[in-house]
């Protein structure tokens, strides 16, 4: 049973995809031409284990994220990570994030769930760019010797 | 939540609490500054927090309010998440709409109105 939305191939007894979360239930979204679709077996043999179980759809990195099926929980928002990284980077990029995960719960009780996972993506992203950046230009910065230098400036200009 | 990871949560919370109390911020040169404020002079709003908590561990509350208001609610929100966390689950809080919007004009807000006033 592929996914409708990302083709990723999940079992047939799955009601949410393991790749992204999104329902597979039909109807969700005209699913692509099946070529490996098979159908499901009329009773399962008894030993059989599925290899990947079902399970919540919350399985990315969120680190608190880890949610029952409740509703408003199944889509990781990233607020958290957003709020840590706009005060600790101190970069505009984390008020990117802190809007694109405000997003996701606003989709979500719009009962938009394709945009909210995609708000809920693109707020990961910009968690991880505002991290990145915020990371990199303090260690250039502390390199360099930054404090110094612009201290020298602040002086010179103070001089004038 | 497994014990472990509460150990060492908590671990991690005296260590970081312990350095902070001990050193200074203002006169120790090893923690990190904000480059955002070394560039344009600018306070970020996040801008105070290191010395606000080491203002608050030696209970000059009033310091810490001084340095970084938004510290308060910050800590109201951690706190009112712990007994969530602590069962392994997600805070309500965090997953309404008005909580996300709120954070992004608190935030904004703070950042424009602690270099104006």
């Amino acid at each position: 049973l592929n996914c409708p939305y990302c083709s990723t191939s999940n079992l047939d007894t799955a009601s949410i995809c393991v790749n992204c979360g999104r329902p597979l239930a039909a109807g969700a979204a005209p699913p692509p031409p099946t070529q490996s679709y098979t159908p499901p077996p009329p009773a399962s043999p008894p030993s059989y284990t599925p290899p990947v179980p079902p399970r919540p759809p919350v399985s990315h990195s969120a680190p608190i994220g880890q949610g029952g099926p409740a509703a408003g929980a199944q889509v990781p928002n990233y607020l958290v990570q957003s709020i840590l990284v706009t005060l600790c980077c101190c970069l505009p990029f984390g008020v990117v994030a802190i809007i694109f995960a405000a997003q996701v719960n606003s989709k979500l009780a719009a009962g938009d769930y394709a945009g909210a996972v995609d708000s809920s993506q693109k707020a990961k992203m910009w968690c991880w760019i505002a991290f990145g950046i915020g990371l990199a230009v303090t260690l250039i910065w502390m390199a360099f010797g930054g404090v110094a230098f612009m201290q020298g400036i602040r002086e010179a200009m103070a001089n004038r | 939540v497994k014990p472990w990871r509460i150990a060492s949560a908590l671990v991690l919370v005296l260590a970081g609490g312990w350095v902070l109390y001990t050193f200074p911020p203002v006169t120790t040169p090893y923690y990190p500054r904000c480059v955002f404020k070394q560039v344009t002079g600018y306070d970020c709003p996040g801008c105070g927090t290191t010395r606000a908590l080491h203002a608050l561990l030696h209970g000059r509350v009033a310091d810490a309010f001084h340095l970084n208001a938004m510290l308060f609610p910050l800590m109201a929100c951690a706190l009112a998440a712990v007994p969530s966390v602590v069962r392994g689950r997600q805070p309500r809080f965090l997953s309404r709409p008005w909580f996300g919007w709120g954070s992004f004009v608190v935030i904004v807000a703070w950042w424009i109105g602690r270099n104006v006033i």
